[in-house]
């Protein structure tokens, strides 16, 4: 059960995006560089985001991109379900399979719905933002380092 | 992110089996009529299930599985990880070795959210146990009973 590598090197290169676009608009290969992903990897996933608002890009030789919306405004949900599809741990087949009485239906109802319950609150529950203040204390960025 | 169906099958087959086999012994081929499986399939998956001690096997023939314990003792959290190994959405948080497979394994940010994700999904998981879903489905029984005779 694992995630795709476009959802965990999507929001990764997101949070790279953010935490440096104080200082313009990111060439793609920037942040391929910092965070040791294939730039052309990332060029689909910005893509994505870019057709679904998130981002958007500056063209040109100097071109990069900007995030589109306020950090404070993005969750962690919005970004995977752009890029990884619904979140539910199981297909929807299973869903649709287990309506009639069975055990299918008592493991669906009592296990799986109830995960994707928690893990679709848990990831709207995080913003982008939230995990920008996360990085940039982990990377010992404090805030007054803006200012210089 | 999916479950596989060997998580999603190996807890079915232990409710129905729980709720078939009472005192006596049940026949993998019986489960997996019930649940409408290939038997091969569920053979793989029960080998497993057998070797994390959930359920266990008398051979001959009259032989068949029943479960190690008792029902409300086993969570299904002990069935998926039996099956599916680990629950981790990526696989930097599958063992401790991880910390070469990212140079930022200490300061990632996305790692604390993929771990949130894992504990969610393991908070539900052990939460549970065999012996509720097999009442679930008791209970859904006796309402189907109910309704044949309104």
């Amino acid at each position: 059960m694992k995630l795709s590598t476009k959802g965990r090197y999507g929001l990764r290169a997101l949070v790279d995006l953010t935490v440096h676009s104080s200082k313009g608009h990111q060439p793609l290969a920037q942040i391929a560089e910092r965070q040791n992903i294939s730039e052309i990897y990332l060029e689909q996933v910005f893509a994505t985001l870019r057709k679904n608002g998130v981002v958007k890009s500056i063209k040109g030789a100097q071109g990069g991109y900007l995030l589109n919306v306020e950090p404070a405004n993005i969750t962690v949900g919005k970004v995977l379900r752009i890029l990884e599809g619904d979140l539910s741990i199981v297909d929807e087949k299973v869903k649709s399979d287990s309506e009639e009485k069975s055990v299918a239906q008592c493991v669906y109802k009592n296990v799986w719905e109830k995960i994707d319950k928690n893990i679709n609150e848990l990831v709207d529950s995080i913003t982008l933002e939230e995990l920008v203040e996360d990085y940039k204390k982990n990377h010992g960025m404090l805030p007054h380092m803006y200012h210089i | 992110m999916k479950i596989s169906t060997k998580g999603r099958y190996a807890l079915e087959a232990v409710v129905d089996l729980s709720y078939h086999a009472k005192d006596e012994l049940e026949s993998l081929n019986s489960i997996a009529n019930r649940l409408k499986k290939s038997k091969n399939y569920l053979e793989q998956l029960f080998v497993l299930l057998r070797q994390n001690n959930i359920v266990v096997s008398i051979r001959g023939s009259q032989g068949g599985y029943r479960l190690a314990r008792e029902a409300s003792k086993i969570t299904a959290g002990d069935v998926v990880r039996a099956v599916e190994g680990s629950l981790a959405p990526v696989a930097c948080l599958e063992n401790p070795d991880v910390k070469q497979c990212c140079s930022d394994y200490e300061k990632c940010v996305t790692r604390v959210v993929w771990k949130k994700m894992m504990d969610e999904i393991s908070i539900v998981l052990d939460d549970v146990t065999i012996q509720d879903l097999s009442d679930c489905f008791d209970k859904m029984n006796k309402e189907n009973n109910l309704e044949y005779y309104i």
